[in-house]
């Protein structure tokens, strides 16, 4: 595997764009939850 | 909503595998191979990700636009948030597509900036919509901005396909399209160069940021609804 990615860098540089892709949608995915709870609160107090 | 989530998370991540290992080959023999362009080479592989920042912008600007005059028409308080928050969404698209574009136009052209006519038209359009949110935070009177906002958002919006689409080929240039070039037709669509897996991995790439325009603009709005509806309930105390 390791020396596999070393001969082949494409495929490092894929899987490090790959995490960063995944960070950025857990992240919107989380702001997205947080959101909806935080409409329904708005919601109960008025 | 969630197939938008889900469809723009899917198809992003299909293009970024696909449009980043899908080796090229000087004469590419299946659909598992990208053709390998001379002067392009790598750098080709950018056609999947800084084309379809800028056609976001033009989404975005073009929304921005459609609730300008609904907004007018109704006056409703809720379509100036989407008004505002799709422009807001194709200024952050219409940075990232000239940062990534002076990035390649460094390795391809020389040079970061060469005031190519496209180049030219994104920064003017940059201009045009940071006045747009220059006029926003000038005026106070909410009824006024929203009014004042929409108008120029439906002007601004007129001058967007005349910079992006018809200035590029008017005139000669650097970009693919441009009077005078050599393969004729505009970036990709007429011109037939675009190999065929190519040309299906860039649409794809379309639609996914398509969708994840769309994502964000939900997000957003629903951030301008609550920071609205609290300002508005501080104001009745």
């Amino acid at each position: 595997m390791l020396e596999f990615l070393s001969n082949n860098q494409m495929y490092i540089v894929l899987s490090i764009v790959l995490l960063v892709w995944a960070g950025v949608v857990a992240y919107l995915v989380r702001l997205d939850r947080k959101m909806t709870q935080l409409e329904q609160n708005l919601k109960k107090e008025a | 909503m969630t197939y938008v989530k889900y469809g723009s998370i899917v198809l992003i991540t299909f293009v970024l595998i696909a449009g980043i290992a899908i080796p090229l080959s000087p004469s590419p023999q299946s659909w598992l191979e990208f053709p390998d362009i001379p002067g392009l080479e790598e750098k080709a592989r950018n056609i999947f990700f800084h084309v379809p920042t800028a056609w976001t912008t033009v989404l975005a600007f073009l929304v921005s636009m459609y609730f300008g005059f609904r907004y007018l028409k109704t006056k409703n308080q809720d379509l100036d948030l989407k008004s505002v928050t799709s422009a807001g969404l194709g200024f952050m698209f219409c940075i990232l597509a000239t940062i990534t574009g002076a990035v390649w136009a460094k390795f391809n052209w020389g040079s970061y900036w060469n005031w190519d006519p496209r180049q030219t038209s994104i920064f003017i359009l940059l201009l045009i919509y940071g006045a747009y949110f220059a006029l926003r935070s000038a005026t106070e009177n909410e009824e006024k901005r929203a009014r004042l906002s929409a108008a120029y958002a439906i002007v601004a919006g007129f001058t967007v396909p005349f910079f992006i689409f018809i200035m590029p080929r008017m005139m000669t240039g650097l970009h693919p399209g441009a009077q005078g070039d050599s393969s004729g037709g505009g970036p990709l669509f007429e011109s037939g160069m675009m190999a065929g897996n190519m040309r299906v991995l860039f649409y794809t790439s379309l639609l996914g940021f398509n969708l994840l325009y769309v994502w964000l603009f939900d997000l957003r709005l629903r951030v301008a609804r609550m920071d609205y509806q609290l300002t508005s309930r501080q104001s009745e105390v």
